[in-house]
């Protein structure tokens, strides 16, 4: 229905000479409410529960990780898995003695500490559901049409996916991708290969239960654009599939009605979501976020194609290049940004060449350790 | 003072009457023949016409009345011992009245004698409709001195359609005693035998003034002129003395003539436009369907076309209404103190009364605007007797998307239209039936894959019976029909039609009895609904949709309702009434129960009810109780006190802050219950400055129980069980409303101010249902202050400026407040709902008006209408709303109508 409420906006935009201006509202609000980012699976690997503090809108994005916190998880044969806080606010089970179970149904228990208030929270329990092998993850050329002047072929990237299961058992379904993708630097420089990763941050989920198969075809998973460099030399993606309880998809659902645009006059009410967290000793303690138990399949493909229009950060404006001139070593230098990659010698004279050090070392940018999922030689 | 004049000579021309008419002298005996027989021969003798009843004078007969040498004897002596009187005219018109005399002061008002026979509609009378002021004589004058009241009662038409008037005022000032002429024109007044001075008033209709010598019970018909050229009102107000009169705290009529001269938006006369001018009834943005009650949700208002509900009043998702003004006579807004006769809403009624064709002549209107053109033809198809109304109204704002570059948007259209017809058959003076037809169509293209329409159609069919002049009845039978429909096929495989529909049948019965001092309404309401919530379906064969219809919704929703109007003492007058509403949902229906120590939801189901068809599912009734008492306090003042109780049973789901397209009617079931409103209204009215000001003040209060909200971020198309995304609410709602009009003279104006505030919370008990705490906090309606200004100029007859100043505080808001990371992403933390409100709304109109010509035998009539909308350009806060851009939230505030709106109406009558 979001295509609904566009229609009404450019609708009422276009018929009435409406107008648009930013606008940044002033609130009173002071809170600070527990984040609960949590995620259990069935693979045997540690699994990780994270916490932190929320921050208030505007503000600096400084994460604010809640250490000392007493963490385990129990499921409905009674057994009980602690964590323990391996970096602040990230706490670990230990793979050896905890994997999850598909059927089992599994709570979180939360304790804070004295610093802060010793509070004891807990989530419903979550079924673990079973999740089916994704078929396939492939891509698309789309030509890019923009209706400013920017010159004919431009080509991006569409990434799909496809998956069905013939048990029909898992109707709800999410998805969270990891790109990496390998770029080089146009100077002959030491640490000139590397290879950098972003995080999906966009909800993806579906409900299969509305169609006759429980089969997802062509899911628009993500778009790349040209307007990064991600298609340059070679990129891949690995998505993670994960089964949802239906009452997880609507919290996804809810959060993704809510996230994207709101407060217009169409648009769905906006309101906090409720978590399947509680404050088992202060009811009014609101709690942000979700603990999840989900079955997970994988998929990683590469993607090494010619796309057209494809940019470089690497532009000659980007990395200027500048010659010094001084009677002696050039001080103040700041070595994280300029590098001296010429100072012919001897003094009097002194001449040096500086550059941008984002173009000179890749490592600015990424890692020059090649990731082991890597195809293909350097 | 002038018009005592015309009442002595009246008084002292009583005796001289009789003998003063010698000019039909006879000289031929006409024993034993019947009246008719009589009556046929005299009038070849003479130039006379007789008018009667036949029953009157069936069983007369001539007798020997040998000393008779004029006519006048005769009948004298013929009608000794009747009930019968007569007059004779000096233009040989002889008429014969039953029961009651009429007398006529001297020559130069002979011709203003006003007077209809009880019943007669014909016309055979119609050249003595009265032109200016009258002095009518009613009951036998030797009753004159008898003790008690007696009751004075008829019909007022207008004197062109021969339709009959609803609303007109029926005042004396020196008693400061009146009431208002009901749906069939009829009015009914309990007086002290003697001289009076009536006034017959309504807002577009030139007022007439009546000297009346009252000797008994007898009837006055009326017939009353519209205004030619309606520049005389202009201001949407009660009228004059009717709020003094009326019984309800809270009734509001408004008149064709008046809005149609109000500034426009688009250079559509609307009558939702209208209404919000009224103090009490706001909105939540410009261009929003549907509009707020004294703090009511927009559902709560039952808004009634030719009887019926319409389930979507709006057109182009709320810039236009979905009525054409050119069928509309008249509006009225019940705000409180709802008749017993209206339910199935808490917060009001806005009853929409249709044109009836015109009885006479052809005549048109057709006229055009920037967005859209409208043509109405109406005229007899058998004079007096059979005539038809039909509208239609269409838009072309197609062009608009033509014009536009992007190719998303080129492709784009929209488009809407509406058709009303309406066939009015006098079967008989006393059986009348008309037959009205409804059919509106919206319709939304985006980008040529998202296809967006919906419906709204209505049949009514009404038969009027007059059983007496003082018992009538009318009976309806109604149908109602919204869908909606959204298709897309972006992509083949999961290309769809989502559609909902709601279809509604109506069965009314009305009675209205006049008796002495009491006016008895009472009658049944029946309506079946039947509702379809939601329904998914492929759109080719290539889909992989599966179809899937959500359970049907049937219901019955029954009322009996009775009140009583009557006066107390002479100072107080009450209106007592109880409606009994029940309403039944039916199988085949498959409930859920859900276990009671949790908040619904999917995993909370503990078992399935399966109900068989006709097996009833739940069932829901109650008594709603209306009662008003008006006191007079003196002539120029009135108080009045005002409590009822509305119940509701169909609602429409909306989880956004305006009436959404996609939104959907659902009916109370297993697990929503009805809602219930309880209103306590007390008013305060008073005229000033020799009755050309008014002013008036009215606080309400009231409690509404059951009201729906959701859990929070849920989307309910094709929500299976509904009830577990259902929040129950109860609001309350309190105000102030303060008015003073200006309602004589070239430039009027009234000045409307409103304080209210209205408030929701949430009852339950588990933390997911509980909004902001469970503690009271503002519903998105709430805009506690109010200023409405209107004022018109009328430079003459043919040039008129109108203009209205609206102010009001912003609508509440829910801002974010805080952010989180989760799983790398931003997310976003939400304020207690409605904590914050978005800037003041300030808005300023003007019109401009120039009618053609006065010349009323012109063939066609031009009205030019100027229109500035925003005249001061302001930039009101339409919304504020937030957008993800990369890893920020920023929030942008939009204004729909960003600058001065202009727009010329060109219209014609023909």
């Amino acid at each position: 229905m979001k295509n609904i409420r566009q229609i009404l906006l450019v609708s009422i935009i276009l018929l009435f000479s409406s107008c648009i201006t930013e606008f940044i509202p002033k609130t009173t609000e002071d809170q600070e409410l527990l984040v609960v980012e949590g995620l259990i699976t069935d693979k045997p690997e540690a699994n990780t529960i994270k916490l932190s503090r929320s921050f208030h809108l505007g503000g600096f994005n400084v994460p604010k990780p809640l250490t000392g916190c007493d963490i385990r998880i129990s499921d409905d044969l009674g057994q009980s898995f602690s964590f323990s806080e391996t970096t602040p606010g990230t706490y670990t089970s230990d793979p050896a003695k905890f994997q999850g179970i598909i059927g089992r149904f599994y709570t979180l228990h939360v304790s804070t500490n004295v610093t802060n208030n010793n509070l004891n929270y807990e989530s419903i329990p979550m079924e673990l559901k079973p999740v089916p092998p994704i078929d396939s993850v492939y891509y698309e050329k789309v030509s890019i049409v923009e209706s400013s002047n920017v010159s004919a072929g431009q080509e991006g990237c569409q990434v799909y996916l496809d998956t069905h299961d013939q048990t029909n058992q898992c109707k709800f379904f999410r998805w969270e991708y990891t790109e990496t993708w390998e770029f080089r630097l146009p100077y002959l420089v030491p640490n000139s290969i590397c290879w950098l990763s972003s995080n999906s941050n966009v909800i993806n989920i579906k409900n299969t239960s509305v169609f006759e198969e429980d089969r997802i075809n062509r899911y628009p998973l993500n778009f790349i654009s040209n307007l990064t460099d991600r298609l340059r030399v070679k990129y891949s993606i690995l998505v993670n599939q994960y089964s949802l309880n239906e009452d997880e998809y609507l919290y996804w659902e809810k959060l993704q009605n809510i996230s994207e645009q709101v407060g217009g006059l169409y648009d769905v009410i906006p309101s906090a979501i409720p978590s399947n967290v509680y404050c088992l000793d202060d009811p009014n303690q609101k709690v942000l976020g979700y603990f999840s138990v989900s079955a997970n399949s994988s998929r990683r493909i590469f993607i090494k194609d010619q796309f057209a229009g494809v940019i470089t950060p690497y532009t000659d404006a980007a990395c200027i290049s500048d010659t010094v001139f001084g009677g002696g070593p050039i001080l103040y230098l700041n070595t994280s940004v300029w590098v001296i990659i010429n100072h012919p010698s001897p003094p009097p004279v002194y001449s040096v060449i500086t550059r941008n050090k984002l173009c000179y070392d890749c490592t600015v940018r990424g890692t020059n350790i090649k990731p082991d999922f890597w195809e293909g030689g350097k | 003072m002038k018009l005592k004049f015309p009442i002595l000579i009246l008084i002292l021309s009583l005796s001289l009457n009789l003998g003063a008419q010698e000019k039909y002298r006879i000289l031929s005996n006409f024993k034993g023949l019947k009246f008719k027989e009589f009556a046929a021969r005299t009038e070849k003798l003479f130039a006379i016409k007789f008018f009667y009843k036949d029953e009157w004078v069936s069983s007369l007969k001539i007798g020997d009345y040998s000393d008779c040498q004029t006519l006048s004897c005769v009948m004298d002596n013929l009608f000794k011992g009747t009930s019968l009187y007569y007059i004779i005219e000096e233009s040989g018109n002889i008429v014969i009245t039953d029961k009651y005399a009429i007398k006529v002061s001297v020559t130069p008002i002979v011709k203003d004698n006003n007077f209809l026979p009880p019943n007669d509609y014909a016309g055979s009378v119609e050249n003595q409709h009265t032109e200016g002021n009258a002095s009518v004589e009613i009951g036998n004058p030797a009753e004159r001195n008898k003790p008690g009241n007696v009751v004075l009662s008829g019909y007022i038409r207008n004197k062109d359609t021969k339709e009959p008037v609803h609303g007109v005022t029926v005042f004396i000032q020196k008693l400061s005693l009146g009431t208002v002429s009901n749906e069939y024109g009829y009015y009914n007044l309990t007086l002290p035998r003697g001289i009076h001075f009536l006034q017959f008033s309504f807002i577009g209709m030139r007022e007439k003034k009546i000297n009346l010598n009252l000797y008994g019970t007898g009837e006055l018909n009326v017939d009353m002129k519209s205004v030619l050229i309606p520049l005389k009102e202009t201001v949407i107000s009660a009228q004059k003395n009717v709020t003094l009169q009326r019984f309800e705290v809270g009734a509001e009529k408004i008149n064709i003539t008046s809005f149609k001269l109000l500034p426009t938006s688009m250079g559509e006369s609307d009558i939702i436009k209208s209404v919000l001018l009224i103090p009490g009834v706001q909105t939540v943005g410009e261009g929003s369907a549907g509009f707020n009650v004294r703090g009511g949700s927009a559902d709560q208002n039952l808004i009634l076309l030719y009887g019926a509900p319409i389930y979507n009043s709006s057109h182009f998702f709320g810039f236009f209404s979905a009525v054409n003004s050119d069928l509309i006579k008249d509006v009225t807004l019940y705000k409180g103190g709802i008749p017993s006769r209206y339910g199935g809403r808490i917060s009001s009624v806005l009853d929409i009364g249709s044109k009836e064709g015109n009885r006479k002549e052809f005549a048109g209107n057709a006229g055009i605007s920037p967005i859209t053109t409208h043509i109405s033809m109406e005229g007899p198809i058998i004079k007096d007797t059979l005539t038809y109304l039909l509208t239609a109204r269409t838009t072309y704002s197609n062009w608009i998307f033509g014009l536009i570059k992007d190719p998303a948007l080129h492709k784009s259209r929209a488009s809407f239209y509406d058709l009303n017809g309406k066939l009015t058959y006098d079967l008989d003076k006393n059986n009348k039936i008309d037959f009205s037809a409804y059919l509106s169509h919206d319709s939304f293209r985006f980008n040529s894959d998202t296809v967006y329409s919906y419906n709204n159609s209505i049949l009514a069919l009404k038969w009027r019976h007059f059983f007496s002049s003082r018992f009538f009845s009318s009976f309806s039978i109604n149908n109602s029909f919204y869908n909606y429909n959204i298709s897309s096929q972006y992509l083949v495989k999961e290309a769809f039609v989502l559609s909902h529909k709601i279809n509604s049948t109506g069965l009314k019965a009305d009675f209205n009895w006049f008796t002495g001092r009491h006016e008895i309404n009472f009658g049944l309401d029946l309506n079946r609904y039947a509702v379809i919530p939601g329904s998914y379906q492929p759109f080719s064969d290539s889909s992989l949709v599966v179809p899937h219809t959500l359970e049907k919704g049937r219901a019955w929703e029954g009322a009996l309702y009775i009140d009583d109007k009557f006066l107390l003492t002479s100072f107080l007058s009450a209106n007592v009434g109880m409606r009994m509403s029940s309403f039944f949902t039916f199988g085949p229906q498959t409930v859920m129960i859900y276990n009671p120590e949790f908040s619904k939801s999917v995993s909370t189901i503990t078992d399935t009810l399966n109900f068989r068809r006709h097996e009833i599912t739940s069932k829901y009734a109650g008594p709603e109780f209306r009662v008003s008492l008006n006191f007079r306090i003196t002539d120029k003042n009135s108080f009045k006190i005002n409590y009822n109780r509305t119940r509701q049973y169909l609602h429409l789901l909306s989880n956004s802050t305006s009436i959404s397209p996609t939104d959907t009617w659902k009916l109370s079931d297993y697990h929503v219950k009805p809602q219930i409103g309880d209103q306590v209204a007390l008013g305060f009215y008073e005229m000033l400055f020799k009755n050309n000001f008014e002013a008036s003040a009215e606080v309400y209060y009231k409690v509404i129980r059951n009201m729906i909200d959701f859990k929070g971020g849920t989307n309910f198309i094709m929500d299976e069980n509904i009830e577990k995304d259902i929040v129950n609410v109860k609001g309350k709602a309190y105000g102030l409303e303060l008015v003073l009009k200006k309602t004589e003279g070239k430039i009027r104006y009234s000045i409307g101010y409103t304080y209210s505030r209205t408030f929701i919370r949430s009852l339950s008990n588990f933390s997911e249902e509980i909004i902001n705490s469970g503690k009271w906090f503002p519903a998105n309606f709430d805009k506690p202050h109010d200023l409405v200004v209107t004022f018109n100029y009328l430079f003459s007859r043919r040039f008129s400026i109108s203009s209205n100043y609206t102010w009001s505080t912003g609508r509440p808001i829910t801002f974010p407040v805080a952010t989180y990371n989760m799983y790398d992403d931003v997310l976003v933390h939400y304020s207690d709902r409605n904590k914050y409100r978005i800037p003041d709304y300030s808005r300023l109109d003007l019109a401009f008006k120039i009618s053609g010509n006065l010349r009323s035998h012109k063939l066609a009539h031009p009205n030019w209408t100027f229109s500035v909308f925003n005249l001061l350009g302001r930039q009101n806060v339409y919304s504020i709303y937030f957008k993800r851009v990369g890893e920020v939230y920023t929030g942008y505030k939009l204004s729909v109508f960003g600058r001065a709106i202009p727009s010329v109406t060109f219209s014609f009558d023909f």
